[in-house]
């Protein structure tokens, strides 16, 4: 009896957590008014990773701020890369992944309490197609153990391939070729050169670059087929004496990507905010991510957003068509797609099943002390959709006459009180000081008397 | 009684664990399919022995089974709810099925983990998700400590996390990596979980002391070179699944009586 009782009592938990838990369809919505995006950041380099199984295109958009003949470029990569692997994508395109997948400011305004309806958005769309590479390749001379084995160039970039034997030899064949290698840079070498990886090096062929007309350096492209999944920022970290942020865009077929040997955690997200925030968006995001980054004793990677790239809700940008995906280096998707057709524009539009290319953006803030290991990485399954959003919401400011009209009222106070506490958590920004800015803004919003009280409430 | 069992100790330990990640990790656990899986391990557990007249201890074997489901909780991911009941149940299924006398030999946590993992497609282990911090370590040290001196079982943990650091140290000087790139990589929450929760169960490793070791350090050599040869983040879970029919052959070469939960209780009373 006793068992039987054990028995229906799991079965029983088993049926009542699946009805109650059941994945419940979750639509945001709202209106796109102002997204956060990688411009924030002096010094943010971004990287687009589309992987497939073992394949991977990387897309590699640096940050370079100084004189295009001083640029070099050194990337440890797990194969020896062909000059059919390697091209130059289109600069334009990580901004539009960045302004896709940037955090995003939404606002609503409060209906009439008098005249109670809902409203509710939606979007979706379509996407893509593309085609894969890959490969490896074997090359020619030797001096000091490194082996150039590849020489080639792809648009303005003069590019080789080297193999070496041991790390002080590459470095003397790097400044020999006029390559201005940071110091410390043997030791950092040494556990790629180990590990039995290439180096993929670039630099600017002035004549091309001239030629070409473009004001800044375009992004590179590399295919590669390796089960290495991880991004070797150890080298970057040599001459930098503050934090550098890093943005990952993981392209996959199948769900979320995260790190493996660091933590990867959600940004603070669908948090009432004070509408005053709206003017000051790039300030508030700013103080957030820091406040967050303190908080998880910045060792931990941040997720701003996972979403399928068919559709987004509410879109902070146009979502990529078939031809800019294919240019962001996704390959696994069937050219003769129906989907191919150009969009209309605006942002409404009709949901179109499946495209199977989920985006994850990564914010990685990243010091020597705090991220000894690069990082690796794995796309998971989990198809769970996240963005970092943050809401206003305005008051509604019209006459109100009924009894609701007045509850709605006089519910207002307690709304601001906790979206300034709300504020102030998130950013460590001053509390007085916000509730001084709302102040302003209510009274703005409100010319009615009652309007003012309710500022002179808040403020108080 | 309650706490009189050493299970109860782990049942305990590892609840907390998990508050401990849904309360202060904010990962992707979710209560609803916590709950599948505790009673898909329990109803399993309950149907098998029921059909299994010869299992004498099936009322203490509800514990084990809330102890693996406890153990998929904290290191399983899946969107689906079936996934996770599949885990529980191959889990628990796996220790009527894969036996040698009276022994199963698969970890039942372990078996559940790899079925999810080849035979769906949308489960996952997300062994960065502990993070790093010193004192999840030590607390996880502590209290699995504290159960395998109990239950005498600490040589099988000191073997693998001897040998596997052993391993990583050689590797890190080799390729001239500084030594905090060792300690991260060491100091990670799933691979002490593993190697005080997982591999220590008594109920499937060998039985001589000898064995342990030595099947420990197979398991920490081929997890070693899954995680740095074929880049593999989950190399800990596939090397003890590949290598746990090795405990059959172990036994067969070291012989000694087999762990039972009630000899271990008598013993500690005397």
């Amino acid at each position: 009896m006793k068992r039987l009782r054990i028995v229906i009592s799991s079965l029983l938990i088993t049926v009542l957590a699946v009805l109650c838990f059941a994945p419940t369809a979750w639509a945001f919505c709202g209106f796109y008014v102002a997204k956060a995006d990688s411009k924030l950041y002096n010094q943010a380099s971004q990287v687009i990773m589309a992987r497939d199984g073992d394949r991977t295109v990387l897309t590699m958009a640096n940050d370079f701020k100084g004189e295009v003949k001083d640029f070099a470029m050194v990337v440890p990569v797990p194969t020896v890369i062909k000059k059919e692997q390697v091209r130059v994508a289109p600069p334009k395109i990580v901004e539009r992944l960045d302004a896709f997948s940037a955090p995003r400011l939404v606002e609503y305004f409060d209906s009439d309490p008098c005249t109670e309806y809902d409203r509710v958005l939606n979007e979706a769309l379509p996407a893509p197609a593309a085609r894969a590479r890959a490969g490896a390749a074997r090359g020619s001379a030797s001096e000091l153990g490194v082996t150039v084995e590849a020489r080639f160039n792809v648009g303005e970039y003069d590019i080789v391939i080297l193999s070496a034997k041991e790390s002080g030899g590459l470095e003397t064949w790097l400044n020999r070729n006029g390559y201005k290698i940071p110091r410390g840079a043997k030791q950092l070498l040494q556990p790629y050169v180990r590990s039995g990886m290439k180096f993929f090096v670039a630099k600017v062929n002035l004549d091309k670059f001239e030629e070409s007309g473009y004001q800044f350096l375009r992004p590179l492209q590399i295919s590669y087929q390796s089960r290495k999944f991880m991004l070797p920022i150890r080298l970057g970290m040599i001459n930098a004496n503050a934090a550098q942020d890093l943005i990952v865009y993981v392209l996959s077929p199948k769900g979320q990507a995260e790190i493996t040997n660091y933590r990867t955690v959600k940004v603070p997200s669908d948090a009432n905010i004070p509408v005053f925030v709206k003017n000051e968006f790039s300030d508030f995001y700013k103080s957030m991510f820091q406040t967050s980054y303190l908080k998880e004793d910045r060792k931990v990677a941040f997720l701003e957003y996972a979403w399928d790239m068919s559709s987004c809700d509410p879109c902070s940008a146009e979502p990529l068509n078939p031809e800019e995906l294919k240019q962001a280096g996704v390959f696994w998707l069937d050219n003769n797609s129906s989907n191919d057709e150009p969009f209309p524009s605006g942002f409404r539009r009709p949901p179109i099943v499946s495209s199977s290319v989920f985006i994850t953006r990564l914010h990685i803030r990243y010091t020597r002390d705090r991220f000894p290991e690069d990082p690796i990485f794995q796309a998971t399954s989990n198809q769970e959709s996240f963005q970092g959003r943050y809401i206003l919401q305005h008051p509604f400011t019209g006459e109100l006459k009924c009894q609701a009209g007045r509850e709605y009222k006089r519910s207002l106070p307690k709304r601001f009180e906790q979206e300034a506490q709300t504020l102030a958590k998130l950013t460590n920004w001053n509390i007085q000081d916000i509730r001084r800015k709302m102040k302003l803004t209510v009274g703005d919003l409100n010319s009615s008397w009652w309007g003012n009280f309710f500022s002179w409430l808040v403020g108080m | 009684m309650l706490l009189k069992d050493i299970r109860d100790y782990q049942i305990l330990f590892l609840g907390s664990f998990l508050v401990l990640g849904i309360g202060t990790r904010d990962w992707t656990l979710h209560p609803e399919l916590i709950g599948v899986v505790i009673a898909s391990c329990l109803s399993t557990q309950w149907i098998l022995s029921k059909l299994n007249s010869q299992e004498p201890e099936q009322k203490l074997n509800l514990r084990s089974a809330l102890i693996t489901s406890l153990g998929l909780s904290l290191l399983l991911r899946a969107d689906h709810w079936t996934t996770m009941m599949l885990a529980g149940v191959s889990a628990i299924a796996s220790k009527f099925c894969f036996k040698v006398g009276d022994k199963h030999f698969f970890n039942p946590g372990n078996f559940g983990i790899i079925t999810a993992l080849t035979l769906t497609s949308d489960a996952w282990v997300s062994p960065g998700q502990w993070g790093e911090e010193w004192w999840y370590g030590l607390l996880f040290a502590g209290t699995g400590g504290l159960i395998l001196q109990r239950i005498g079982r600490w040589d099988t943990t000191a073997a693998f996390l001897g040998s596997y650091s052993l391993l990583e140290a050689i590797r890190n000087l080799w390729l001239g990596w500084t030594w905090d790139v060792y300690w991260h990589r060491l100091m990670s929450g799933s691979l002490l979980l593993f190697a005080l929760f997982m591999v220590t169960d008594p109920r499937s490793i060998p039985n001589a002391k000898i064995g342990r070791i030595v099947w420990a350090i197979c398991i920490a050599s081929l997890t070693f070179i899954l995680r740095n040869n074929f880049f593999i983040s989950t190399a800990v879970f596939w090397s003890l699944f590949a290598l746990a029919p090795l405990t059959i052959v172990i036994d067969w070469l070291w012989s000694s009586p087999r762990f039972a939960w009630f000899e271990n209780i008598r013993t500690q009373e005397n």
